[in-house]
């Protein structure tokens, strides 16, 4: 049975898409989504949009729904299963993290911080991105696989962005026989 | 979809009745055993222990993942075990679990969803002893719904291994023996592929073969340098379709084949059910009776034969026996050998056919883990290739210890790999973010290649299973104890793959994104072989050239609990072969009144 490289690799790091866990309040506010609160929405959304933004070869995060995926993800896991309540933490402690870096560095809350600020302040948490090591490192970690998975299963992220071909008949296959 | 609706099944199992052969289990093994038989005329029932799943619900390899609630993952109840859960646990893998649910390693592919009800809960199914990831499929086809279709032959350097570097037992049967079955094998199922003319991968009867993307045309072409060759995905797909077969569709290239896990679902993919069985259920000569666990083979005192089974119903708990004059197992390599192991009577004390002492011995399987990614730089930023809808990208097959002889151990492995964009895309790798990372991203996506090699772990006799003093599954049936694990020839062949991977890309002029030196876990490959092997010496083995008992003439075992040794390549079609055989020469038997 043939196992996907990319997957292979995944699964021996163990998990490498981080599965996070708890709090058992998703006590979400007003205008808040299922599981983030309003802020936490607006936080989610300005980091996703940062990382994948609109361009002119294709819209970003925002537009693919991104933050309400990941919302809808989270507010289905049952956090009386351990995976899921530590991803559930891994969530909440994420945002935390990356806004109070950006506290830190900008004297303001991320959502509210200009694009250049908004920037400058990922690329600190990107810095220790192959061996994260401090909480905004791994805060990054975390918010760019969520985001990465909700856009490029998108749509807009599928046939926009990636442009893909597939899954449309085939009279002949694409590509050559071996001579 | 179905391009016929499945037959429905008029025929209630008579327990009354002595059937011509009972079949146990209906995945590769156990459907072309129904197959074969009913079609020389014989009645029999076909006994599977999982349901009959509405398998047109389940698979849907064109499901596009925004359309799914989940993007295909499974419900959040249930968990999929992981690399790390394997090895350092210990099995039974689930107790404690609080999920629902939990399933084997392949729940933590993408595309989950669609094969969830395919693959066992752990829960119902434990097993202990060493760590293991045994990856079972109960249900109607077993994991003939999942595989992952590479199909290839064996050749008289597998089958007569020892012969050629002195280790193990040869086969008692030679490619000569086999090779009209593989052939049967390829023309009722149909198989892609490209001839290559080699000896120690023989050419099946191909239909139109898949095609190569530009990074493995590279790859094949540097690889002719070093008299080492790149072949595409020998595939169980039609590809030219089935005259004979109404169920199946040709491939026409659509759907997200690459996604795992997920079956086919126009069948132009082999899987047992279309494949084989609605075929059979046709003939008029087929019982099928789902939901039914085989637990013992039972046996008429006074003549020495198998009388028939003993089985309960999955569901209720009840037990019942059918009777036959045959009993045919095909419940998969460890489960047909687990089944013989409590079928132990009074003359049987060791196991059912085991007076060798060879029962659960002889273990053997695949090693897998090793590999390599790589970028073939001049194809970043091209345009957009259609790479996906085909079963698989190549297949480098074995190139060590054929003529030559390797220091650090025997046998060899094959590579499977491909390259070019997929549906979803494993972004999240590549570092960085903002405009410029997406730009990377999506320039990177068609230039990337990987390959993974499968070895052949040897057989060894201390590689064994037995049952559990203990420990019962949710049917208060003993379940299988594993002693297992692999050996220094496995872990000197796991080092010569990435050695030797990293040679293939360099040579070639990929550049190497990264190599990985970790072997999976006992089990991944999921071709587990042996534990119940074929030989011409009763002594030393436990069934015949033609799957038979040694001891007990009319019981077979026609899965991979045949084999002798595992090869290297991927054990499918040489189970369907095999099967075809032994079952043609079981019907010949009883026609001529030898049973």
């Amino acid at each position: 049975m043939k196992l996907d490289r990319r997957e292979i690799l995944k699964l021996a790091a163990g998990a490498a898409l981080a599965r996070p866990v708890l709090s058992g309040e998703a006590a979400a506010a007003a205008n808040g989504g299922r599981f983030f609160s309003a802020a936490e929405m607006a936080l989610f959304d300005a980091l996703s949009e940062t990382i994948l933004p609109a361009d002119e070869h294709s819209p970003g995060a925002r537009a693919a729904g991104v933050t309400a995926f990941v919302d809808a993800q989270l507010a289905q896991k049952d956090p009386k299963m351990p995976d899921w309540a530590e991803e559930r933490k891994t969530a909440r402690d994420s945002l935390a993290a990356l806004d109070g870096l950006c506290r830190e560095m900008k004297g303001q809350g991320f959502a509210l911080a200009s694009a250049a600020d908004r920037e400058a302040v990922l690329t600190k948490a990107a810095a220790g991105e192959s061996d994260p090591k401090t909480p905004a490192e791994k805060a990054f970690k975390w918010v760019k696989g969520r985001t990465a998975y909700a856009y490029y299963t998108s749509k807009i992220g599928i046939h926009q962005e990636m442009e893909y071909k597939g899954n449309s008949l085939q009279v002949e296959y694409a590509g050559e026989e071996p001579k | 979809m179905l391009l016929h609706a499945a037959p429905p099944l008029p025929k209630e199992v008579d327990l009354t009745r002595t059937y011509d052969a009972i079949v146990v289990g209906s995945g590769a093994a156990g459907g072309m055993a129904a197959h074969v038989l009913t079609e020389a005329g014989l009645e029999v029932l076909l006994l599977e222990a999982g349901k009959k799943l509405d398998i047109e619900a389940e698979l849907k390899s064109m499901e596009w993942p925004y359309d799914h609630p989940r993007r295909g993952q499974m419900p959040y109840d249930r968990h999929g075990l992981s690399f790390n859960e394997y090895n350092f646990r210990k099995p039974p893998y689930a107790d404690g679990s609080p999920y629902a649910k939990v399933h084997s390693y392949v729940q933590t592919w993408s595309g989950t969803d669609y094969t969830k009800n395919i693959v066992v809960d752990e829960k119902d199914h434990p097993y202990t002893g060493t760590k293991y990831a045994w990856v079972r499929a109960r249900c109607l086809g077993g994991k003939t719904n999942i595989w992952g279709r590479l199909a290839l032959r064996l050749s008289d350097y597998d089958f007569k291994a020892k012969s050629h570097d002195g280790y193990g037992e040869d086969w008692p049967l030679s490619y000569a023996d086999l090779r009209p079955y593989y052939d049967k094998v390829d023309l009722y199922l149909g198989i892609s592929g490209h001839a290559e003319g080699l000896d120690y991968l023989p050419d099946s009867l191909f239909q139109r073969t898949t095609r190569l993307n530009a990074a493995e045309v590279r790859l094949r072409e540097s690889l002719k340098k070093s008299g080492r060759v790149l072949t595409p995905y020998r595939a169980g797909v039609t590809t030219d379709g089935l005259k004979h077969n109404k169920y199946r569709s040709k491939c026409f290239g659509r759907g997200a084949c690459s996604r795992r896990a997920g079956g086919c679902d126009i069948h132009a993919a082999f899987d047992s059910p279309t494949g084989l069985i609605y075929p059979a259920l046709d003939t008029g000569r087929l019982t099928l009776r789902t939901n039914a666990t085989v637990r013992e083979v039972t046996m008429d005192t006074a003549t020495g034969r198998a009388r028939g089974v003993v089985f309960v119903d999955s569901e209720s708990g009840r037990t019942f026996e059918a009777k036959a004059k045959a009993v045919v197992l095909g419940a998969s390599t460890l489960e047909s050998t687990r089944l013989l192991l409590l079928s132990r009577a009074a003359a049987h004390p060791n196991g059912l056919g085991n007076s060798s002492g060879h029962l659960g011995h002889n273990f053997c399987e695949h090693v897998m883990g090793p590999g390599i990614g790589g970028l073939v730089k001049d194809l970043v930023g091209k345009p957009r290739t259609l790479d996906d809808g085909r079963p698989g990208g190549f297949y480098i097959p074995r190139y060590r210890n054929l003529k030559d002889r390797q220091k650090g151990f025997l046998r060899g492995y094959g590579f499977e790999g491909g390259s070019g964009a997929k549906m979803i895309n494993s972004a999240a790798d590549v570092p960085g973010f903002g405009s410029s990372w997406k730009k990377e991203v999506r320039q990177l996506a068609g230039a990337v290649i990987d390959m993974g090699g499968f070895g052949e772990v040897l057989p060894r006799y201390e590689s064994h299973v037995d049952l559990d003093p203990v420990v019962k599954d949710r049917w208060g049936i003993p379940v299988l104890r594993f002693h297992y694990e692999f050996g220094d020839n496995e872990k000197k062949m796991c080092e010569d793959m990435v050695a030797t991977a990293r040679e293939i890309f360099e040579e070639a002029g990929i550049e190497v994104l990264g190599a990985d030196h970790t072997v999976l876990t006992e089990g991944w490959s999921i071709h587990e072989l042996g534990t119940a092997r074929m030989g011409d010496d009763p002594k030393t083995s436990v069934l015949n050239s033609f799957q038979q008992s040694h001891d007990v003439k009319n019981l077979l075992v026609v899965d991979g609990s045949s084999h002798v040794s595992a090869s290297c390549q991927n054990p499918t079609w040489t189970i369907l072969a095999l099967a075809w055989r032994s079952s043609e020469h079981l019907a010949d038997q009883m026609k001529r009144g030898e049973l």
